[in-house]
């Protein structure tokens, strides 16, 4: 029998391994997947702090490891994936975008994080394209990310947001580490944690600070059709609620309530972020996200974190990441206080 | 005519959220299913979609609403257990 167990929560698998109501061969495999996870969490720990001490005492430029693979496929408007292997040196805009874009946010995590893809250890990062007609959505399956070329009305091809295409890899990055679930509070915080990330990689991309950035999530997979009407995004982390967001969201923890969709949820800690960043002033991957950052990854996989949970690690890191300087909790701290955490 | 009434939500857009401006709606006859579309739906209403934890992220998801002789019920389902004919029903517009 062979078991694919990896995405699975070690005390989940250690459950199935006592399960009396499974045959002693499919207990024995869930004991195995639980024993090599436990494993393969220390490894990856471990290469996530070897390589952020690497990045510390060794001359810049010099990385512990090679950078992830990056390929892409094209599935040729059907929805069987990953679709037909596309090569680097192709003419589709398409293909040629995702492999710039994928690259970069590789460099992203690399450079700014110390992270070795998704995964922190150099999981090759695979993209399909063209996927399905008209298809105004891209996804993370668990596996590789995809995307819709877009009705051309309502969206336009979705590799064209280099944000969302941070956003989808980031769902890579928490599936690797804090493992949130997708319901519920920690599925807005799951949400939010791509959209914090897909922004700043954005800003980082075109070297902004943060009154520089425009905050906006996917300003450039806007259709002509939704820019007529007076959408020029999908969300704006600078203002939740406001009109000219394809989605609205809301601001404040009190009108949060459970069941909501996570891409609603999200605007609370989306707004947190962003006050965070901008009262911390200068360029938001430098303090707010490395702070946002450690709250993600550096502690056990929490799946069903709340917010608060998630605002009180936030204060926690932000004093003792940056002890020297106390505006950078100040503004933490108020950031989430103003949004009801 | 008994007809089943689709819904797509959900995706990196938020369709069909609370304040969304982008929704996706349809409705299909049941009786206009090819045999195979009207097991497979049968079985997604019997199973309800089945609710284990997916680690699909930003999908789009089904929400079916069905009446019959029998009263009217909902589910609401993946977009990868939802057959292409129901898929195909539902146009995504602005609002
Ligand atoms: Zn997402």
């Amino acid at each position: 029998m062979s078991c694919q167990c990896f995405i699975i929560p070690t005390n989940v698998l250690e459950r199935f391994a006592k399960d009396k109501t499974l045959s002693q061969e499919q207990r024995k495999c869930f004991a195995d997947a639980a024993q090599f996870e436990k494993h393969w969490r220390q490894v990856r720990t471990a290469h996530g702090k070897l390589s952020a001490a690497a990045g510390a005492i060794l001359p810049s430029g010099i990385q512990v490891a090679a950078p992830p693979a990056v390929t892409v496929a094209d599935c040729n408007h059907g929805t069987t994936l990953p679709g037909t292997p596309v090569p680097a040196s192709t003419a589709d805009a398409t293909a040629k975008r995702t492999f710039v874009e994928t690259r970069a946010v590789a460099d992203f995590y690399q450079n700014v994080f110390g992270r070795n893809s998704v995964d922190n250890a150099g999981k090759t990062l695979m993209s399909s394209i063209h996927f399905s007609v008209k298809y105004n959505n891209a996804f993370w399956n668990g596996t590789q990310m995809t995307y819709g070329d877009g009705d051309g009305n309502i969206f336009i091809d979705f590799t064209k947001a280099n944000d969302v295409i941070g956003h989808e890899l980031t769902h890579g990055v928490t599936q690797f580490s804090a493992q949130l679930a997708y319901a519920n509070e920690a599925g807005g915080l799951n949400e939010s944690i791509s959209d914090v990330f897909g922004s700043m990689f954005r800003q980082w991309r075109a070297n902004q600070n943060v009154t520089q950035a425009d905050w906006l999530i996917g300003k450039e997979i806007m259709g002509p059709g939704a820019v007529a009407k007076g959408y020029t995004c999908l969300r704006d982390m600078a203002n939740p609620a406001a009109k000219h967001c394809l989605a609205p969201q809301p601001t404040n923890y009190s009108q949060y309530k459970n069941g909501m969709d996570p891409h609603y949820s999200s605007g609370i800690p989306n707004f947190a972020f962003y006050k965070a960043a901008k009262a911390i002033g200068g360029k938001s991957w430098e303090k707010a996200g490395k702070i946002w950052y450690a709250a993600l990854t550096d502690f056990a996989p929490r799946p069903n974190m709340k917010m608060k949970a998630f605002a009180n690690r936030t204060r926690t890191l932000a004093k003792t990441m940056f002890p020297g300087d106390p505006s950078v909790f100040a503004a933490v701290n108020s950031a989430w206080i103003a949004v009801g955490r | 005519m008994d007809l089943l009434v689709v819904e797509r939500i959900g995706g990196l857009a938020g369709f069909g959220g609370p304040g969304a401006h982008v929704r996706s709606r349809g409705q299909v006859a049941i009786a206009r299913l090819s045999e195979a579309d009207r097991r497979a739906v049968e079985e997604l209403f019997r199973t309800r979609g089945d609710s284990r934890p997916s680690a699909v992220r930003d999908g789009f998801s089904y929400r079916i609403s069905r009446t019959t002789s029998a009263g009217s019920e909902t589910i609401e389902v993946p977009e990868s257990m939802v057959p292409a004919s129901l898929v195909g029903c539902v146009k995504d517009e602005l609002i």
